[in-house]
């Protein structure tokens, strides 16, 4: 969450975090995890319900989304004897 | 300063398949103003890397470290205590980082993290051009401080080509023809008659014509 665009406390501070938001995004597509799973909103400080809509509305598509697959690849090795095996002999 | 570009993380990753203990290794000089291999960019791609590894299950190690210079054997020397725990090094520093790494390691595989691209400056955060091409016989002087060997396409020496159409390059309307900038220049400085002197014949030995070159300074060895 960043303060709205042209109406931030530290000038450019959350044109900075979109930015830095949108490379997370690219890192994260890159590697087959999902950019989708980071989003950056603005919103002003007096802005509760709207706050709440958006965490609402984030909450919805990551778990529409699913487990990220980092926590499914260290579940499946978990339960998984024989990749346990290599990953303790590794 | 040596500008370079950061380089996909596919083509990092398909370097990295066989290996399982890695050491990204940045550099504080170069890269790291061009923001392609100092510290930050080395904590990001390794953090990336143990992400990928993670999702694939695979078990990796994964070390950052970064070094003053990578051209430099002093600095190189402060990982030789522990360059044996890893069976790779995907270097962050320019392309004479790489090599020089992997001269003082011979038995550790060293991968270039970046592509190195040119000499060139910061025009603004995220903007590097290029200014020399290290030709070994610099022509400045006569020039009025703007290099026709990097700036001009074709290398010019004694003025612009037809194809210089209103101060722009025939390869590419957004890039200043060299020579228009030389001129330019010339006339702010009030030597516009240095323009009319034919620059002699260039030797181009100093240049890659003539191979690998190298700098012997007597007066500073010891």
């Amino acid at each position: 969450m960043g303060c709205l665009e042209g109406d931030c406390h530290f000038n450019n501070g959350n044109l900075m975090a979109r930015r830095r938001v949108e490379q997370a995004q690219k890192i994260l597509d890159s590697i087959d995890i999902g950019g989708e799973r980071v989003k950056m909103y603005n919103l002003s400080s007096s802005e509760g319900p709207r706050f709440a809509q958006y965490a609402a509305e984030f909450t919805e598509k990551i778990n529409a989304l699913g487990p990220n697959p980092i926590k499914l690849a260290k579940n499946k090795a978990a339960v998984d004897p024989a990749t346990r095996d290599m990953a303790e002999t590794n | 300063m040596i500008v370079a570009d950061k380089k996909p993380i596919e083509e990092i990753i398909e370097y990295l398949k066989d290996h399982t203990n890695i050491l990204v290794l940045g550099c504080n000089e170069c890269v790291t103003v061009c923001e392609a291999g100092g510290k930050k960019e080395v904590a990001v791609l390794a953090s990336t890397l143990r992400m990928h590894a993670q999702k694939e299950g695979k078990e990796i190690k994964i070390d950052e470290v970064t070094l003053e210079r990578q051209c430099d054997k002093e600095y190189l020397d402060e990982i030789r205590d522990v360059i044996d725990q890893y069976d790779a090094v995907v270097s962050l520093a320019c392309g004479v980082g790489v090599q020089f790494t992997a001269e003082q390691y011979h038995s550790t595989q060293v991968y270039p993290g970046v592509n190195t691209c040119f000499m060139g400056a910061t025009e603004e955060r995220g903007l590097w051009t290029e200014r020399c091409q290290g030709c070994g016989q610099c022509i400045l002087a006569t020039t009025g401080s703007i290099c026709p060997v990097s700036r001009c396409a074709k290398r010019l020496f004694n003025g612009p080509c037809g194809g210089s159409t209103d101060g722009r390059c025939e390869i590419n309307a957004e890039v200043d023809c060299a020579w228009q900038l030389i001129v330019d220049r010339l006339k702010a400085l009030d030597k516009l008659d240095e323009y009319e002197k034919l620059c002699p014949l260039k030797d181009w030995s100093t240049d890659r014509a003539g191979g690998p070159r190298k700098v012997v300074r007597e007066d500073v060895q010891q």
